[in-house]
């Protein structure tokens, strides 16, 4: 008895629990939204390709400021370098001038004084 | 494993769109609710079409995400403070209306009223005409569980048929 009352209820239940039918222009309303979605997606997918863009033209830009920098940096050390060499040898040719000058002169003394001692002979 | 099946979305949302809304409409108790859920949903599915490897998967992952979409909506709500049972059965008081049978709209109002696994689990095997076995699949739930639900759920809207519904219960 209390079985076939249980039966009885579950049938009921079951035909209360049908289902109901879809609002009118649901499928619409998700085709429209579909629709809105993908051409966000597509703005969003531009937009990314935007950045990497100019991401990219950063990177580039950048690239190119340091090994223009590396460069001006190798010139002037190159430069310094010459500048250097070049005091170098003109500090070692007026080095040499000067002893030649220095020899020359105590020359001219020693021969200064033996010509005057000649004279007062 | 090949095959034939072409996922089309159109024809599935045509095929699936009152199961969907049935029980997102029967989980919230929410009509515009769940027609808000019944648009994710096949958004989602849209997104995961690739995925879908024949009309029997499509329909398992439909059950599966509608439900459990329905639980974080009731869950949400919960959050917010809303008196969710009030709200059910105020707009389950205006949509009963609609229903041809007055006994199968009582009860559907009854079933609002259930705990919202005890509901779900009702739902399933009721609308949808799933073994307990389908049921635990489609909820993620221990199939001991689901027979608890069942059991449990069928017994305390038996009670409260009884008690709120006794001139449509002796009628029957």
């Amino acid at each position: 008895m209390e079985l076939e009352g249980m039966e009885e209820f579950e049938r009921e239940l079951k035909q209360a629990l049908e289902r109901m039918p879809a609002p009118p222009g649901l499928k619409h309303r998700l085709m429209v939204k579909k629709q809105e979605q993908f051409a966000m997606r597509r703005r969003r997918v531009v937009w990314w390709q935007r950045l990497a863009v100019a991401a990219a033209l950063i990177c580039m830009l950048a690239g190119a400021w340091t090994w223009r920098n590396a460069e001006q940096r190798r010139e002037g050390e190159e430069a310094r370098r010459q500048v250097i060499l070049a005091l170098r040898i003109t500090s070692r040719a007026l080095n040499q001038m000067q002893s030649q000058l220095a020899a020359h002169n105590q020359d001219v003394q020693s021969q200064t004084r033996t010509g005057s001692l000649n004279e007062q002979e | 494993m090949a095959s034939d099946w072409q996922p089309d979305f159109e024809a599935l949302v045509d095929e699936h769109q009152s199961m969907v809304f049935s029980l997102a409409m029967r989980m919230t108790g929410d009509r515009g609710l769940a027609e808000e859920i019944a648009q994710d949903v096949f958004l989602e599915l849209d997104k995961h079409l690739r995925r879908i490897e024949s009309a029997e998967h499509a329909r398992f992952w439909l059950r599966r995400v509608t439900m459990s979409r329905s639980a974080d909506a009731l869950r949400r709500r919960k959050v917010r403070g809303i008196p969710l049972w009030v709200r059910i059965e105020e707009n389950q008081a205006v949509q009963v209306e609609e229903q041809s049978s007055p006994l199968g709209a009582r009860l559907e109002r009854l079933l609002s009223t259930l705990p919202e696994a005890q509901r779900a689990a009702l739902v399933l095997r009721y609308q949808e005409d799933l073994t307990p076995e389908e049921i635990a699949a489609a909820l993620g739930t221990p199939l001991a569980t689901v027979k608890s639900h069942l059991q449990r759920g069928l017994m305390l809207l038996r009670a409260k048929a009884a008690s709120h519904l006794k001139e449509y219960v002796r009628g029957t």
